[in-house]
């Protein structure tokens, strides 16, 4: 309830603020994108649509582009051409406050989590609703609980990042992500460095989530079965472009050599 | 605060015990207290604090910041749609800048209490004549251009160990490699800074 009232109000806030977007067509747009540093080329001409309440799995090798690609769409890297469009704006070259604007209706999951280790888990998630919400302190509190329910951690409200172990980081992260109640939400690794059952566990989150707030999601990932399981598409990336995207039944038709070695060795 | 305090004790206690010897010398003793004082508020307060909280506050900083970029919670922070610039940066400066004339206040009191301790032990004089002696020669012009430069020594703490802070990258090594710096340059700029502005107060406090 208080998240719903939370959204409203947020909602609300966004229209005001991005006035000039037009929220037609994918929410997420990418075009001809290219990104190096320095010598090593990341991104070379990739595009890229995602379309409303779709869950897309960007899949590749390590060091192919793919949390690059993420940190793109969330305006924390600039690209060196290309254009991104993201909820009908044109991202690139953007200022802060209005990229700010945008940010605001986008979660990202770090590969990390990158909870803030100085503050509680409360904290945490209550980082960016004390920021951008009007909201009281109790409800906001009430709101902090309801989010750490969603992914089970409302026990650990007291603790510090350091307490914690990897997967419930990502919980953690999660829920501060959650907290503006995103329209995109960006998964970078999400099941990384976790156990077949913790693993299991986020993805289950995922796939509640993704039904529950019909929320555009992108999840960077090596784990194929698991994206099977929680996307509505998936895109296999190679030399910094997208080398195939479809369903899994789609890769599978593949005869691209790469497409089948990563679906046959991935599952 | 007891780092700055020793400091400038330290400092107070030096300079009674070198300049004694050289004023007994030109027979010119009596003028210590105000020799100190003016020393300590004109000159060795304001920089022994600079230099003092460049070493503790500037690699506090950038430790701080460095740790914070490169485990991605600067990042995580943009992507709250905060700036971490205002959040992270702007406090820290600000903080710099109010803190260090006050903690030059307590360096410079520090400084004269021990001053006159150490002379004390040689020549015995009350606190009051001292205080009383010292003064006499000392004006407000002499005190607060000198105190309120350090707002430019707390400036330069702030920028440079935030600059350095929020570019790290590299992990553990990075994170060395910023405090480090930090307090390196901090400590250089001052010193830079200081002729510069000494010789402003000279030209607009004569």
């Amino acid at each position: 309830m208080t998240n719903n009232i939370l959204a409203d109000e947020m909602n609300e806030e966004k229209i005001g603020t991005v006035k000039e977007a037009k929220d037609v067509g994918p929410p997420i747009q990418l075009k001809n994108i290219f990104k190096a540093f320095g010598e090593q080329k990341v991104l070379n001409g990739l595009d890229l649509d995602v379309a409303r309440g779709e869950t897309l799995s960007v899949l590749g090798q390590s060091g192919t582009g793919k949390s690059v690609l993420l940190k793109l769409i969330m305006g924390l890297q600039q690209p060196d051409s290309g254009t991104i469009r993201v909820l009908g704006q044109e991202i690139v070259g953007l200022a802060r406050e209005q990229m700010n604007d945008i940010r605001k209706r986008i979660g990202f999951l770090f590969q990390s989590a990158a909870l803030y280790d100085s503050l509680t888990v409360e904290q945490n998630v209550a980082f960016p609703l004390e920021r951008h919400s009007d909201i009281s302190a109790a409800e906001r509190k009430k709101c902090v609980r309801e989010l750490l329910e969603t992914v089970e951690m409302e026990k650990d409200m007291e603790k510090l990042p350091g307490e914690l172990s990897g997967g419930m980081q990502k919980r953690v992260g999660l829920a501060r992500a959650l907290a503006l109640s995103p329209e995109i939400m960006l998964y970078d690794e999400p099941t990384a460095g976790l156990d077949p059952i913790t693993a299991s566990e986020i993805e289950d989150l995922v796939l509640k989530l993704h039904k529950e707030r019909k929320m555009t999601s992108i999840v960077v990932t090596h784990d194929l079965p698991g994206a099977k399981i929680i996307s509505d598409r998936l895109a296999l990336m190679r030399d910094g472009k997208i080398l195939v995207a479809g369903t899994f039944q789609d890769l599978q038709k593949s005869k691209d050599e790469f497409v089948v070695k990563f679906t046959n060795r991935g599952v | 605060m007891p780092l700055v305090v020793l400091a400038g004790a330290a400092t107070g206690v030096v300079l009674s015990m070198e300049t004694h010897a050289s004023l007994v010398r030109f027979g010119a003793k009596s003028m210590l207290p105000a020799l100190l004082i003016v020393s300590i508020i004109t000159e060795s307060g304001p920089i022994i604090t600079g230099l003092v909280v460049s070493g503790r506050v500037a690699a506090g900083i950038g430790a701080e910041l460095s740790a914070m970029k490169v485990t991605e919670q600067i990042d995580a922070m943009e992507a709250s749609a905060v700036d971490p610039y205002k959040y992270l940066a702007a406090t820290r400066i600000l903080a710099c800048i109010l803190m260090l004339p006050l903690l030059t206040l307590a360096a410079d009191f520090s400084g004269i209490l021990f001053g006159w301790v150490a002379n004390t032990l040689t020549q015995p004089i009350s606190l009051q004549m001292f205080i009383t002696e010292g003064f006499k020669h000392v004006t407000f012009h002499d005190l607060l251009p000198t105190t309120f430069k350090t707002m430019i020594f707390g400036l330069i703490i702030g920028v440079v160990s935030s600059f350095q802070g929020m570019r790290a990258h590299g992990g553990t090594e990075g994170v060395q490699r910023a405090a480090t710096d930090s307090v390196v340059l901090s400590a250089l700029f001052i010193i830079v800074a200081d002729v510069f502005l000494v010789r402003l107060i000279q030209v607009f406090f004569p």
